[in-house]
């Protein structure tokens, strides 16, 4: 139902969001906040090493600490995993600095941390490895025996005849780069609390991006019925990628409330926060591309080789993500993705802010860019050659039923000047572009990418929409509720979202993978519509017309084309509970992406940058974004806007500034002082344009806005930097000290 | 454990609270009076979610100020700055402008500016950039929170200049 | 994320607080601002059994200019209200931008200029939790016997990132202390050591009161390069103080900050200005001279040599600012 602007009352225009007041006020419940009568304090025992043979644990003197309810080590879970076949308590060797051991639950904190301090453990150091390159060599230790020479997980696919595209290109050009480990730093820090108290039912409140994935994984972790693990989501303070899979403290605080019998509760402390957090790892890129002498690419090969540190728990989930990214991108002929996990003693790594793909397209876009200029093509003209368009079925079978890419590139160097600009700009001063795509959804990383709703509509005319949808700051319940309004007629104060409570709140994988606008907004249009149409059925006995012809817009039911023969909303709601039947509305309604693997829409976005680089101190000043996004329709244009600006912040951040450093296994800053994430001096100036073409598939056409901005962000700063300097730059962060270096190479001031 | 009572002015509220010589204000805000919108962040000064205002309307770290040395004082917090007849102005403009993403340093975003507009009426682009170092945001990148709070500048300097200068919330 | 238990007095007046500071041994240290105190007390890297509250106390207040002509500046003055008092702006525009330049606004609304002076030096391997450090044998400043930094140091390496330190050295500034033993001035130039542990000469039970500043018509800079502005230590600062005309300097003092163990005075690039004067080549010859000023240093929050190459450029760069303006300019 592709319907114009001027048809749609609530859709595509800014609202506020709906819990905002209640944010604003701190009357928001997070986590943190929760208290409990009997409530306990948790604390995880880690290990200092990276490496090292547990010799003996000994609890007794913590336990004798008064206020202490309970202690467990590996004895008290022995059959607890994490992922795939990672115990949750090490009980012979441990594998990284931060490694749990074990675990107290005590009275206050202050006794906690007491307590764990008393637990005693005694151990072995071993020779341990810290890089991918030491991982990798034949006599280097194995630090898991299933995973001989380390590597975790490996994954390769051809599309096409690779080798014979490649002979057959005019123009062949290789790169490599490398991104750092880093973390997400949200707002809020990792808490649990869990109630174990009743034998019968677990009850568990963490900040999520997903309410199923995490009842699952602690009810399979723990031998339970999901029905039996009730995940209740409150505020997420942030997620970033960084929330949407399990961690150990989610099983940890269970079983120590089952001991205690009391509600525990666990929050990281500001270095522990680095520890769990389970960002991205160091990332190894190598790109290879052959093109036409038309500037057509004709192959593309990547190997990736990612440090996913002591254990893979969820990451070879990227492995998938960062294979189909070029697909996304460019018609191509044939390509070849090799990606591989690499075991070593750094923390377990997962995925930073922009899934793996971010990450990636740093490396991607300065290659792209170097290519086009190394046969004398401007970058944008390089772009627009060879980017997907509307119609387009890609290698993998994905098929592009909307796609804004060519728009967004087009109207963002327009807007940025950049024929004026490339190339003319004085030294240490440059302009950068970066184009992307993001899939809307999960379908191929999962079996199912479904969504489901509910809406119940009470007799005065408003409504409660149950979704299983977190939101961890992206709007995704203001935008249900917009979709919902939209469809019946209502205004989005009418409805009040339930989300995120597994007992109460119907299916959703979650809000990761940028499905929650799409799936889940799906989901919901799918439920008012019953709804609609069991009104419907009332209105239309009232005003004598088939229901199939009834419009529900500004409150009120009218034939269409007859507004003036209306009927108000709240009477036909009330008609039908009132009525004989005393039919209560409840709608239903769910989505899943019809596709057998990859999901029905992507969107596309371009980015531009302009930097000035300081010759005296090395850093980067971004002057200036233009952001050009096709998010299908925007739902919620501040909203979409806001989006954007967070991502290019993220993207900019990883870019210049993020970068966790670790020694010997350790993080070296582990604090948001030390680890640099950048402040509101440097802010650049943003500009937003917003492509809508309207997909097909989505809600009312939208797409994701999620993640497609970050994916453009990096590589249009990181093309802007190697502009400004004049020279490739292969590795993120880029650094005020490797600027210094370059320019005193080149300076009359150099060293 | 040392205990001393203190007497706190929370919001215009005179409270009696016991304190252990340790406890900081974040503690005793969110576990001895049940105020909750002051967050505990990374208790090191370096993210801003316990920005509270002191009686001077400047903004304070809760998570680094003791009690102890608070006892006679007052101080407000994000529960202090809606009123009865509605959001603060600069409350109001964050909702306008989409300044508020997942909340959880809203709170300490609010007192900051709040701090900022109440102890220097208009500031230009380099004194919000300042006050708003000191408070994190990991969502919005600050750009919507800058713009909300030249709003509020805007509004708030509207409203002072009431001819009959009634008091604004 | 907890502080650990110590006995709290407030001091009703400078007396009681040196009074309880030399009663209290080892064990006593004054609570100032607590901005820095407090977190390394929830590290675990020091554990004071008596806290004298010194906050707020009138002798250690306010900004005045005495007979002699010094600007006094009170210990326990806010950093918010140094750095924007207008007489600190007009004569000594670098105390004022160093100032600012500490923590965030947040910060700054509750530290003092003592706190700042007396910053402990810092360094990743100690400004951590007691638990992190516990992966790693302890060092100098945790009352081991090496340096991680400097793998063959005999002294401990961590780096003073004090930003109100450098501008006042630069200044020439005075130091006033008070004692049980009673009041005594020193130079702030010999007041800090090159050690990351004995940073400072300060005894025990001492406590600055004020800062004296000499009565110079003097054109000052501070410049703080860090990865973020507001609320970062620096990667290296830098307070230059210069007097006398372009053509005929009379003094000439460069303070490089956050790059060493203590503020670095950049002894012969001075100089060079001094004997040549503030114009280009000068200029050019001073920035080339900081290398063998700065000495050896560590590679600590930033690599060695991008130290060495910022420093010499925040030199070059204040200079050529300074040349520009007028002298006896306000």
């Amino acid at each position: 139902m592709a319907r114009r602007k001027a048809e749609l009352d609530v859709v595509g225009r800014s609202q506020p969001r709906l819990d905002g007041p209640e944010k604003l006020a701190g009357r928001s419940v997070f986590t943190d906040d929760v208290v409990l009568p009997g409530m306990l304090h948790g604390r995880i025992v880690r290990s200092p090493l990276p490496r090292a043979r547990i010799l003996n644990i000994d609890t007794s003197a913590a336990l004798r600490l008064p206020g202490v309810k309970a202690v467990i080590t590996h004895a008290d879970a022995p059959k607890v995993y994490v992922g795939i076949e990672q115990p949750l308590f090490r009980k012979d060797i441990v594998n990284y600095v931060g490694d749990e051991v074990a675990a107290v639950a005590a009275m206050d904190e202050a006794t906690a941390i007491e307590a764990a301090r008393l637990i005693r453990v005694d151990y072995e150091p071993l020779p341990a490895v810290f890089t991918m390159t030491d991982a990798m060599k034949p006599d280097a230790v194995q630090i898991h025996a299933k995973a001989k020479g380390n590597i975790a997980w490996a994954q390769s696919r051809d599309h096409g005849d690779v080798d014979a595209t490649f002979a057959a290109s005019a123009h062949v050009r290789t790169d490599r780069y490398s991104t750092p480990a880093s973390h997400n730093c949200y707002a809020e820090f990792h808490s649990v609390v869990a109630d174990w108290s009743r034998p019968d039912k677990l009850s568990v409140w963490t900040p999520t991006q997903t309410a199923l994935l995490f009842q699952k994984a602690i009810a399979r972790a723990l031998g339970l019925t999901d029905g039996a693990v009730r995940l209740m989501t409150l505020h997420t303070g942030g997620g970033f990628t960084g929330r949407s899979a399990a961690r150990p403290h989610h099983f940890i605080a269970p079983l120590l409330s089952r001991k205690a019998g009391r509600p525990v509760k666990i929050r990281m402390t500001g270095d522990e926060e680095f520890i769990v957090c389970r960002a991205g790892g160091e990332v190894q890129y190598r790109f290879r591309t052959g093109i036409s002498s038309e500037g057509l690419i004709k192959a593309f090969e990547a190997d990736l080789t990612f440090d996913t540190g002591a254990y893979v728990e969820s990451q070879m989930i990227v492995l998938i993500l960062t294979a189909a990214y070029i697909h996304t991108l460019y018609k191509l002929e044939a390509t070849r993705y090799t990606g591989k996990l690499i075991h070593t003693n750094n923390i377990p790594y997962y995925f930073h802010h922009g899934g793996g793909i971010a990450q990636m397209a740093f490396g991607l876009g300065l290659h792209m860019d170097a290519l086009a200029r190394e046969v004398g093509m401007d970058p944008v003209d390089f772009h627009l050659r060879n980017a997907v368009t509307k119609g387009h079925t890609n290698m993998t079978g994905t098929f592009f039923g909307s796609c804004g890419l060519k728009e967004c590139i087009t109207k963002v160097t327009k807007k940025a000047g950049w024929k004026r600009k490339y190339g003319k700009l004085p030294p240490l001063k440059g302009i950068g572009l970066g184009i992307g795509a993001m899939a809307s959804g999960a379908k191929g990383v999962f079996k199912h990418d479904t969504s489901a709703a509910f809406i119940k509509v009470q007799d005065d005319g408003t409504m409660s929409l149950f979704i299983g949808l977190p939101d961890m700051g992206q709007s995704s319940h203001t935008a249900m509720a917009i979709i919902a309004a939209e469809v019946l007629g209502a205004q989005p104060t009418d409805i009040t979202v339930i989300a995120g409570d597994t007992d109460v709140t119907p299916l959703d994988v979650g809000a990761f993978t940028q499905r929650g606008t799409f799936n889940t907004g799906n989901a919901v249009k799918a439920a008012c519509l019953d709804a609609r149409q069991q009104i419907a059925v009332t209105a239309a006995g009232i005003l004598g017309v088939k229901p199939a012809r009834l419009e529900f817009r500004g409150g009120k039911i009218y034939p269409k084309g007859e507004p003036e023969k209306s009927l108000p909303f709240r009477k036909a709601v009330y008609d039908t509970l009132h009525s004989r039947e005393g039919r209560f509305v409840m709608g239903r309604g769910f989505y899943n992406s019809p596709k057998e693997t990859g999901t029905m829409a992507f969107s596309f976005g371009a980015q531009v940058a302009e930097v000035t680089v300081d010759p005296v101190t090395g850093m980067v000043t971004v002057d200036r974004v233009i952001a050009a996004h096709d998010v299908g329709r925007a739902i919620n244009p501040r909203i979409v806007e806001g989006q954007i600006d967070g991502q290019i912040f993220s993207g900019m951040s990883q870019v210049l500034y993020e970068e966790m450093l670790l020694e010997d296994g350790q993080v070296m800053n582990p604090s948001r002082l030390d680890y640099k994430l950048p402040r509101s001096h440097e802010m650049p100036a943003v500009e937003h344009i917003i492509v809508e073409t309207i997909d097909p598939f989505g809600p009312f056409g939208a797409k994701e806005v999620g993640e497609g901005p970050i994916v453009c962000t990096l590589p249009a700063i990181a093309n802007a930097v190697a502009n400004a300097l004049g020279v490739p730059i292969n590795d993120m962060p880029i650094t005020p000290w490797h600027i210094l270096r370059i320019l005193g190479r080149r300076g009359p001031a150099g060293d | 454990m040392d205990q001393h009572f203190i007497t706190l002015t929370v919001n215009g509220d005179s409270h009696r609270v016991p304190v252990a010589v340790q406890d900081t204000l974040v503690d005793v805000l969110r576990n001895k009076l049940g105020l909750m919108g002051t967050k505990r962040g990374c208790t090191s000064g370096s993210c801003g979610v316990c920005t509270i205002q002191g009686e001077d309307s400047r903004a304070v770290l809760s998570c680094l100020a003791l009690a102890i040395e608070w006892d006679g004082r007052s101080l407000t917090t994000i529960e202090g700055v809606a009123t009865p007849a509605g959001l603060h102005p600069v409350q109001q403009a964050f909702l306008e402008f989409g300044a508020v993403q997942c909340g959880a340093c809203t709170p300490g975003l609010i007192m900051t500016a709040k701090a900022l507009l109440e102890t220097n009426p208009s500031p230009d682009e380099a004194a919000i950039n300042e006050a708003l170092a000191g408070a994190i945001c990991r969502c919005t990148g600050h750009i919507k929170v800058k713009e909300a709070v030249r709003q509020a500048i805007r509004r708030m300097a509207a409203t002072t200049e009431d001819a009959d200068g009634a008091p604004q919330g | 994320m907890l502080l650990p238990a110590f006995r709290y007095l407030r001091a009703a007046d400078i007396g009681e607080a040196v009074a309880a500071l030399a009663a209290g041994g080892d064990g006593a240290q004054v609570l100032a601002g607590g901005t820095d105190l407090l977190i390394s007390m929830r590290q675990g890297l020091v554990a004071p059994v008596t806290l004298i509250g010194i906050r707020g106390l009138q002798e250690l207040d306010g900004i005045d200019t005495g007979a002699t002509g010094d600007l006094r500046v009170g210990a326990g003055v806010l950093l918010t209200d140094l750095a924007e008092h207008p007489v600190v702006l007009a004569r000594f525009p670098s105390l004022a931008q160093a100032a600012r330049s500490v923590g965030s606004r947040h910060v700054r609304n509750m530290a003092t200029l003592g706190g700042n002076l007396r910053l402990p030096t810092r360094c990743w391997y100690t400004n951590q939790s007691a638990d992190w450090r516990a992966s790693r044998a302890p060092c100098w400043k945790t009352d081991g016997g090496l340096c991680h930094v400097i793998k063959t140091s005999e002294t401990c390496r961590a780096i003073n990132s004090s930003d109100t330190a450098p501008a006042l050295l630069a200044l020439g500034a005075r130091l006033r202390l008070r004692s049980v033993r009673g009041e005594r001035e020193a130079p702030l130039a010999a007041f800090y050591n090159d050690d990351g542990v004995r940073h400072t000469n300060l005894a025990r039970d001492e406590i600055i009161t004020a800062v004296l500043v000499p009565p110079a018509r003097v054109r000052t800079l501070f410049v703080k390069a860090a990865a973020r502005t507001g609320l970062d230590y620096g990667y290296g600062t830098l307070a230059a103080a210069v007097t006398g005309a372009n053509k005929a300097i009379k003094s000439a003092r460069l303070v490089a900050g956050s790059v060493g163990s203590w503020p670095v005075t950049l002894e012969r690039a001075g100089q060079i200005i001094v004997e040549r004067g503030l114009n280009p080549a000068a200029i050019e010859a001073a920035g080339e001279a900081t290398r063998e000023d700065l000495g050896e240093v560590a590679n600590l929050f930033s690599p060695p040599g991008y130290k060495k190459r910022l420093v010499r450029g925040l030199v070059v760069q204040v200079l050529e600012q300074l040349r520009r303006i007028k002298p006896g300019t306000d």
